[in-house]
């Protein structure tokens, strides 16, 4: 928008940029300011917006910027950048909060151009266990988010392991105690007596299962269950599924939450072909049911690797990602009784990088709404989530691409599609389940979330946006 | 009816073989409670065989009843000869059995229990073992039945009290919330943040007023006797107050918003908090309520408080209240350290207090759908092309110009921008097409100094004439506000771009006033 003004300015003006008054707003007798970002002076025009505008303004500027970013026209994203930058604001109301990281994200994307210089500015950065950790836990309190789908799975799990006696969890991303603490507890009520529980954790980090082990432990014996801690430290990708020592007789419950996309990530490159046997590939996949994901890639490995545009449904796109799928191959050969699956509700994991700006744009804007609606504006720890949580996802899924971007999150559609084909079968989510997240939410005093409950998935939404899928899986034999 | 030669009047229970047969049997006549037949056998069964479940055991299969009646029906599934019992007379003489525990207080045949069921289970729930227990809330039952009650009923329903105290039962939790000592320190707390000024409390403490109703109608016993003499004083308090303070008491402003306040905390705290508050002195102002020929006397704060003290002295103290206003106030928990899922009861909340110091701002969610709906009405159809246009009519030097604002001053950046420019043209007016009446009335706004040939190009690239109004209906969007449209808000966009013509066509025409963003929007 702005580029319009400053060509047409510059056509009738003599090429001095400052004193053009050609192009002034109507009620103020100054120049139009922000034509002029080389002057560097006040805006007060810009200033006078009122909050609403600015937000408006905001989104509009954000656009712009994100078509100049995506057709790699660098100066043009630059005005639009600098433009950006008089509203934005990483400590003002949600739009603002917004915009600054969304620009953050782009301008990262637009540096990996100059990769010299990129790295020069990227090398020095200091990364602390204890801070990532520290954000972790900022997440988990601040929004009720976690503590909603700690609730939904552990509800699945007394539900699923009722009558058992041996309960072996496997949680694929270890970090916050009292999820299973609050297991422990009910688990220590159940009317035939607790089971020998054992938990399998993983993480990257030793420390974090350290103290996870600990806790858990104490609590296990304040409560005198049998219990028993294994500790596996490992990046999921890494993982070695055999490693998890699953005994037989015990009933596994696998707990995934907000990991699974990351295992999407892929070599971008290998997956654009496409594949001329789409028919035949759809025909394929109408008798996967009778063959595991992995029988079905080693019949037709080029198929599995296309990739039809991704804002189709068609099991061709799913296929892609051969570390999903020798992973959820290699969970369900453990056969688990029950797995309970957290994952964010938005599409991600577009080939555009449009497409993932809008849709990113909409997600976030509803999580940042979330924050604004329970905590101040002056809080750092809010500052510290926006940052470094919301921020770095948002940061990774546009600027990142290939196997670097992690953040590839997709919607429920999808994952019940891959996980159906990968052998397992749906669970539904219980009634109780959702009774108890509404009185957790009830109990915290949380206003403005709902639970929605979509064929026998749980959604948890912020008014009527989704933000967060529950799903719960089985082991499903074929005959 | 009159085949018991009873003294008593009390006890007429009438064998059904007597009753007539056109109509049902009369069923038994309960004795007062307390008040057993003089008349009736009193029999006293020993301990074991009040406990006995099971007496009568079938040979064949161990199946054991506690009636022999029972038992002989189930030989008769045996093929086993069987015989009932019948009744040995007809006569039927009311039975009443007592205690066997000499302790008891029914030990004594005046106080024996009239049913043998209620006997048994006297017996187990006074002088039994527990062995039945509640796995929710570990209550401990000798009665199977007692358990089975409670089971249906535990967790089911709660009401909690704010000091930690939960209730299943509706009543007790009201009677409970009147007397509860916690209630009344939040409530004072909720006082002493609400109200800056409170001039010489008499009541040195300020609990009293909040939770408890019975509390609060014993300080001022005097005044609630409308004699003059026990009113003039308060009054002369009152009114030597007032000119101290004129601010804090007679604005309505913080009567109403300790009421309000209060309201919204406790119900029955309200009542009463109101009266200690708002008239400092809860003498002054029963003192208000009886005499209101010398209200004129008191500022308008004390008519007010009045007038809401008489409203709310007219509704029942605390019953008339949901409990559910309770939950307004409930102090809600968030979990700091020591994370747990559910809360903890010594966990505060700040969560109440945070809304309000922000400047209420539009949601971003509620802001992409606004921009999403503006930018289905912005006429990127002509747009685009007008923006195409403008590109490739626009002289070079407005390219070289506009990079050497920017970067550097040499043809390779400007090369590279035009080229960037025009191929990015398409893209770039399509996401300017979502920028809506924006972009498009800061075009129309100063049309007089861009000069004679700035004009076609105007009209170029809006599509449109100055002072033309009919381009601005054309075109639903095209490209990426569509896109926007199906992510975001989506819906009604149509009705809104009736809206922004007509915002469009005011703004041509009102240029001079337009003002700043309301008027673009």
């Amino acid at each position: 928008m702005s580029v319009l003004f400053v060509d047409q300015k510059m056509a009738q003006e003599d090429g001095s940029p400052v004193t053009s008054s050609a192009m002034y707003f109507p009620g103020l007798g100054s120049p139009y300011p922000w034509l002029s970002p080389g002057i560097g002076s006040p805006y007060p025009w810009l200033r006078e917006l009122k909050s609403e505008e600015r937000g408006l303004c905001l989104i509009q500027l954000l656009q712009g910027c994100a078509h100049h970013v995506a057709s790699g026209s660098i100066e043009q994203a630059n005005v639009w950048l600098e433009q950006i930058s008089q509203l934005a604001s990483a400590g003002g109301d949600t739009m603002q909060r917004i915009a600054a990281y969304f620009t953050e994200a782009l301008a990262d994307r637009m540096l990996k151009g100059l990769p010299g210089l990129y790295k020069a500015l990227n090398s020095t950065k200091l990364s602390s266990i204890a801070e990532e950790i520290h954000i972790k836990r900022l997440f988990f309190d601040l929004c009720p988010f976690l503590k909603l789908s700690y609730v939904i799975t552990n509800q699945a799990i007394v539900e699923a392991m009722e009558g058992e006696k041996m309960v072996h969890i496997i949680d694929l991303h270890s970090f916050e105690p009292a999820q299973w603490i609050n297991l422990i507890q009910t688990l220590n009520a159940r009317p035939e007596g607790p089971p020998h529980l054992r938990i399998t954790g993983i993480h990257e980090h030793k420390e974090v299962l350290e103290q996870m082990a600990a806790r858990l432990t104490e609590e296990a014996e304040k409560h005198d269950i049998p219990f028993q801690f294994n500790a596996i430290v490992s990046k999921l990708e890494n993982l070695d599924v055999e490693s998890l020592r699953v005994k037989t007789g015990e009933a596994l419950a696998v707990c995934s939450v907000l990991q699974l996309h990351s295992l999407l990530a892929t070599d971008d490159d290998m997956t654009r072909r496409k594949s001329p046997l789409a028919t035949n590939n759809l025909q394929k996949v109408m008798h996967i049911n009778k063959l595991t994901l992995g029988e079905w890639l080693e019949k037709d490995p080029i198929s599995a690797y296309s990739l039809s545009p991704d804002s189709s449904l068609s099991p061709l796109s799913l296929g892609a990602s051969p570390k999903m799928g020798s992973f959820l191959t290699a969970l369900w050969g453990l056969s688990p009784k029950l797995m309970v699956i957290t994952e964010q509700e938005s599409n991600h994991n577009g080939h555009t990088l449009m497409d993932r700006i809008i849709e990113a744009l909409h997600y976030y804007a509803a999580l940042f709404d979330c924050l604004e609606s329970t905590v101040s504006r002056a809080s750092m720890e809010r500052q510290k989530v926006e940052k470094m949580l919301f921020g770095e996802e948002i940061k990774n899924i546009i600027s990142c691409e290939g196997t670097d971007r992690k953040e590839r999150h997709e919607k429920l559609e999808k994952w019940i599609l891959r996980l159906e084909l990968s052998g397992f079968g749906r669970v539904q989510l219980s009634y109780h389940g959702r009774m108890q997240a509404k009185k957790m939410l009830r109990d915290y005093g949380y206003d403005g979330y709902e639970i929605k409950e979509d064929n026998g998935c749980l959604v948890i939404c912020w008014h009527d946006r989704p933000l967060f899928s529950v799903s719960a899986w089985r082991f499903r034999r074929y005959e | 009816m009159g085949d018991l030669d009873n003294s008593s009047s009390l006890v007429g229970s009438t064998a059904s073989g007597e009753a007539t047969f056109s109509e049902p049997p009369a069923k038994k006549k309960r004795n007062l409670p307390g008040m057993p037949d003089p008349e009736a056998e009193v029999i006293a069964l020993s301990p074991k065989t009040l406990m006995a479940t099971n007496r009568f055991v079938c040979e064949i299969c161990n199946k054991g009843f506690q009636r022999d009646q029972n038992l002989q029906l189930h030989r008769r599934g045996h093929n086993l000869p069987w015989k009932l019992r019948q009744r040995t007379t007809t006569e039927v003489r009311k039975r009443v059995y007592v205690c066997p525990e000499t302790s008891c207080v029914h030990h004594n045949p005046t106080r024996a229990l009239g049913d043998l069921t209620g006997i048994k289970k006297h017996f187990c729930r006074k002088h039994g073992e527990k062995k039945w227990k509640c796995e929710r809330c570990s209550k401990k039952y000798a009665v199977q039945s007692d358990w089975k009650a409670h089971m249906k009923t535990c967790g089911t329903r709660e009401y909690k009290c704010d000091c930690g105290t939960l209730f299943s039962r509706r009543d007790s939790f009201i009677t409970h919330r009147a007397f509860c000592d916690a209630l009344a320190e939040e409530s004072a707390k909720a006082q002493t943040l609400g109200s800056s000024q409170q001039l010489g409390n008499s009541n040195p403490n300020p609990n009293p007023n909040a939770g408890k109703a019975v509390v609060v109608a014993s300080p001022p016993p005097p005044p609630l006797t409308p004699s003059n003499n026990v009113v003039s004083p308060a009054l002369s308090i009152q009114s030597s107050e007032f000119p101290e303070n004129p601010v804090g008491l007679s604005p309505p402003p913080p009567a109403t918003t300790c009421l309000t306040s209060t309201t919204t905390a406790i119900s029955t705290a309200a009542t009463t908090t109101s009266t200690g508050n708002c008239s400092n002195t809860s003498t002054s102002v029963f003192a208000s309520i009886f005499a209101p020929s010398t209200a004129s006397q008191t500022s308008a704060a004390a008519n007010s408080s009045y007038s809401n003290i008489v409203s709310s002295s007219a509704i029942p103290s605390a019953s008339a209240m949901e409990p559910t206003s309770l939950s307004l106030s409930t102090s809600l928990y968030l979990s700091n350290n020591g994370s747990t899922l559910f809360p903890t009861a010594d966990q505060q909340d700040h969560r109440q207090y945070v809304a309000s110091p922000q400047a209420p701002a539009m949601s971003a969610t509620a802001l992409l759908q606004k921009a999403a709906q503006m930018g289905a009405a912005a006429t990127s159809g002509s747009f685009l092309r007008g923006f195409g246009l403008a590109t490739s009519s626009s002289p070079p030097q407005a390219q070289d110009s506009t990079t050497s604002l920017q970067w550097s001053n040499n043809s390779h950046s400007q090369q590279h921008k035009r080229d960037g420019s025009g191929g990015a043209a398409a893209t770039v007016a399509a996401g300017l097409g979502a920028s809506s009446a924006l972009l498009t009335d800061l075009m129309m706004g100063p049309p007089v100094p861009f000069g004679g040939h700035h004009q076609p190009m105007t009209r170029d690239l809006l599509g449109l004439g100055i002072g033309a109004n009919g381009g601005g209906g054309s075109a639903s969007s095209a490209g990426l506000s569509a896109l926007l449209n199906s992510f975001g808000g989506g819906g009604g966009y149509t009705t809104y771009a009736r809206g922004e013509e007509s915002s469009w066509e005011g703004a041509q025409e009102r240029k001079p006033n337009t003002a700043t963003g309301p008027a673009l929007l």
